[in-house]
């Protein structure tokens, strides 16, 4: 079992280092991923927005409906935890019940 | 590791030297997000590590009357709470919700003397709410697991 293994994942490597040789460089400004919506956001960011953080004007502005949801997603894991923890508890104080 | 330690060293060095500063600083990266790299979500991480580091040497019992699991609960849906209100907002001006440029703050410009977008005041509105609401979670989080540790 661990030959059959080595035997599907070597080839998938020496393919992906293989291909890894045609990606472009770090930061190209001809790299498909830098042609598309990168300068679209650029200008965004300078025209509508004005504040030197990109980042933050992408994470909070142009997606906001998504940095919702990922607040959302924090707020329920803590209300689910807490209803985990809480479970046995005695309603109506919902410190800490026991002295100690 | 919830009982209050009674060194007066660490007592000074946490709660007068380091929480204060670790506060500042964390109110620092929420403001200064939009410059340089922070926000909402890092700020919020920051400031409960700061309350985390008191409520560990002052003793949960002791923290936790300060600012209890209820008040808590209710920070973090007010911090989800102001986020959603900046996506409804404009949702009544009649625009797409989420779309800070109908928000009405413009007034802040005559206020502080300082030309912003309201784009870039809506972001601010909202990493407000995310820090209020990770702050809160996070430090809900703590309370309740070092809850258990004092059943055993």
């Amino acid at each position: 079992m661990k030959w059959l293994t080595a035997a599907l994942l070597l080839p998938l490597a020496a393919l992906l280092i293989y291909v890894s040789a045609d990606l472009p460089d770090r930061g190209d400004p001809d790299a498909p991923a830098n042609l598309h919506l990168s300068p679209e956001l650029v200008e965004v960011t300078e025209r509508d927005i004005e504040i030197p953080n990109i980042v933050t004007a992408v994470l909070a502005d142009v997606r906001g409906y998504d940095t919702l949801g990922e607040t959302l997603v924090v707020f329920t894991a803590g209300l689910a935890v807490l209803l985990v923890l809480m479970r046995g508890a005695r309603p109506r104080d919902s410190g800490r019940s026991n002295e100690r | 590791m919830t009982e209050q330690h009674d060194s007066i060293i660490l007592n000074f060095v946490v709660r007068v030297l380091l929480v204060p500063f670790i506060f500042v600083f964390g109110v620092y990266v929420l403001v200064h997000g939009e410059a340089s790299p922070g926000g909402g979500f890092q700020a919020g991480a920051i400031v409960a590590a700061g309350l985390v580091l008191a409520r560990l040497t002052t003793g949960s019992e002791h923290g936790e009357r300060r600012i209890s699991t209820r008040v808590l609960l209710w920070l973090a849906s007010a911090g989800i709470g102001i986020y959603v209100l900046a996506g409804i907002v404009p949702l009544l001006a009649g625009v797409n919700f989420l779309d800070y440029a109908a928000l009405p703050v413009e007034w802040f410009n005559a206020v502080a003397g300082h030309e912003r977008t309201n784009r870039a005041m809506g972001i601010f509105i909202v990493e407000v709410g995310i820090f209020i609401g990770v702050f809160s979670v996070l430090v809900i989080l703590y309370d309740h697991l070092t809850e258990r540790f004092t059943d055993d």
